[in-house]
């Protein structure tokens, strides 16, 4: 589903270049939840960027959903993200003015995805669809944004510390109800988080540190948020 | 300091606004002090009909021109004022917090009265640059008048505005800062009032083209003045050539692009910096720049055209008063009909212009990296 070849990206700092991805490479089977962890620099976030056409690498490949994203312009990345992709971010990001409905609508009217309700109720909120960012609690607010992402559904998901703003409590639900929405509807997730207590809920584990992988494994069988105790 | 004197500087739209207001209420005010010292006895018949209604005419024109821009500057500072603490908003909370009242550093809003200064002095100085040609044409060589120069103007027209708006930036600090200082630290923005929740069924595009303009009431008040002024100013300056003559005409002109400019800019660069993280998301997810763009921008075009439309009836029944009125029985006066060319030219190029800035800032709002967003 994914696949990273040697992918190099380097930022500029002023006058000095600034390599973040130093030759990654790695491979995402469909369906499959993958947990890219690492410390704070690792590059994690930009490796997430360039998984998920956000950005290009500057040198080796990365192919999503049979198609090579590397090779492609902006418009047709952005094609590709439409048809393909969803994003959940730390800080949500949710339109303030709008509904909790009207913001999983962002997501479900790129796919025309009429029952994004039902993926409201799954997540817990469908009480709550008409209360707006504001009236939210932040795990509340997570929700939702899982919601948007999820209502275009996407082949791949992409999640960037999702519990990095939470407590431990509100942190565990949220990820339960994205193991189960995973279970459900059998899309591809990719999480970036620093947090050691996600790898054992995931299938495959990614470790980076300066710019590299330095260790892949693969748990045979996925466990709950609660069932590891976190 | 809280608010440096760069600061007070960077109040441009504020300055643009005065400069226009006060170079024409200088030239009509002055030609009004200095008519106003002639002997109206001694003119003959024919310089006494013009005499008068140049007077009514000069009042009729510095009362409108006046009002109506000291209420978009009004509304410029306001709106400044507001961008100014939101966008300081932490720093002015820890200044609070460490025990500054709101009246201190309110204070230091003062110094935004320097950009009326500037503004209003050099539309002052060029107003009195432009005089001898403005007399020459409202006296058609029938009024005996020499220029001369009045302190009172110069104390109304810069020294009083200035004091004024200086205090009104001071006020709206005061009641924008009257927040805890903890919710400006974190940055919380006051909460949002929500209006009535859109219907389900209608788009999330739609929902946002929508929502848009009546959040940022401000911003629609801008655009739609920005059509009203382009509506307004190019076709009077268009009737101008032949109810006065075509220098008054290209000042017309002149002063309808600067204020349409100045207010439709505004409010766009507002709007962009306002919507960069509601844009990134959109394209993180996949919109194009053009659905962007119109979720964005797209609930202001009927404000645009609202503006121009009020601005085309406006003008006409201005000029319709000015003539049919005012200047009934002077010699030589046209009769005003609606110039149906001129509407036509104008709304073609306001439409033209419109949508090219439109399309303009799309792709600037579209060039909001998107790491940065994700990295945040």
């Amino acid at each position: 589903m994914i696949f990273a070849e040697n992918v190099t990206k380097s930022y500029a700092n002023g006058r000095t270049q600034t390599q973040v991805l130093k030759g990654v490479s790695l491979e995402v089977k469909k369906g499959e939840l993958a947990v890219v962890l690492g410390a704070s620099g690792s590059g994690k976030s930009t490796l997430l960027s360039v998984l998920s056409g956000l950005e290009t690498p500057d040198s080796g490949r990365v192919v999503a959903d049979g198609e090579e994203i590397s090779a492609m312009s902006e418009g047709e990345r952005t094609k590709f993200r439409r048809r393909a992709v969803g994003f959940v971010f730390q800080q949500y990001f949710l339109l303030p003015h709008l509904t909790a409905e009207k913001n999983v609508k962002l997501g479900a009217d790129l796919a025309k995805n009429g029952s994004y309700g039902e993926i409201l109720a799954a997540v817990g909120l469908g009480e709550k669809r008409k209360k707006y960012p504001s009236e939210l609690s932040g795990g509340e607010q997570q929700r939702v944004s899982i919601a948007r992402a999820v209502a275009k559904n996407p082949k791949i998901l992409f999640l960037d510390e999702p519990t990095g703003a939470l407590d431990e409590e509100t942190g565990r639900s949220v990820i339960d109800y994205l193991l189960k929405l995973q279970r459900e509807r059998g899309f591809t997730a990719v999480m970036v988080t620093h947090n050691e207590n996600l790898s054992e809920t995931a299938d495959r584990v990614i470790r980076m540190n300066s710019g590299k992988i330095i260790a892949v494994n693969q748990n045979g069988r996925k466990k709950s948020a609660y069932e590891i105790g976190w | 300091m809280i608010v440096g004197v760069k600061d007070g500087f960077k109040f441009i739209g504020v300055a643009v606004v005065c400069a226009c207001a006060t170079f024409v209420l200088t030239f009509f005010l002055n030609y009004r002090l200095d008519a106003l010292a002639v002997d109206a006895g001694t003119l003959s018949e024919e310089a006494r009909a013009l005499y008068d209604a140049q007077l009514v005419s000069a009042k009729i024109t510095c009362a409108v021109t006046g009002g109506c821009l000291a209420l978009i500057a009004a509304a410029l500072t306001v709106f400044y004022v507001g961008v100014y603490i939101d966008s300081r908003a932490q720093r002015l909370g820890v200044l609070k917090a460490l025990g500054y009242s709101d009246g201190r550093l309110a204070a230091g809003f003062l110094a935004f009265g320097l950009s009326v200064f500037v503004g209003s002095a050099a539309g002052h100085g060029a107003g009195y640059a432009f005089s001898p040609i403005v007399y020459r044409l409202m006296s058609d060589g029938l009024i005996p008048l020499t220029l001369r120069y009045h302190t009172t103007l110069t104390v109304c027209l810069v020294l009083l505005p200035t004091a004024l708006f200086a205090a009104l930036a001071a006020l709206c600090a005061l009641v924008k800062l009257r927040r805890p200082a903890l919710s400006l630290i974190r940055g919380k923005a006051e909460r949002e009032k929500h209006g009535k929740d859109g219907r389900a069924e209608r788009s999330f595009l739609r929902d946002c083209m929508l929502k848009t303009p009546a959040r940022s009431k401000l911003l629609t008040f801008f655009v739609a003045i920005a059509g009203f002024c382009y509506g307004t100013m190019l076709q009077m300056s268009r009737s101008m050539k032949e109810l006065s003559s075509v220098t008054m005409g290209a000042v017309m002109l002149l002063i309808g692009v600067v204020l349409s400019v100045t207010a439709f800019a505004l409010a766009m660069t507002s709007l962009t910096r306002a919507n960069a993280k509601t844009v990134a998301l959109m394209r993180a997810y996949g919109y194009s720049l053009s659905e962007c763009g119109a979720a964005v921008f797209g609930g202001f075009r009927l404000f645009a055209y609202l503006g121009f439309a009020v601005g085309t009836v406006y003008q006409y029944g201005l000029l319709k008063l000015m003539t049919a009125v005012v200047f009934r029985g002077v010699a030589g006066m046209p009769a005003y009909t609606f110039d149906v060319k001129a509407f036509f030219v104008t709304l073609a190029t306001f439409l033209v212009l419109y949508e090219a800035a439109i399309a303009f800032f799309t792709y600037r709002i579209g060039k909001t990296p998107l790491k940065n967003f994700i990295a945040e």
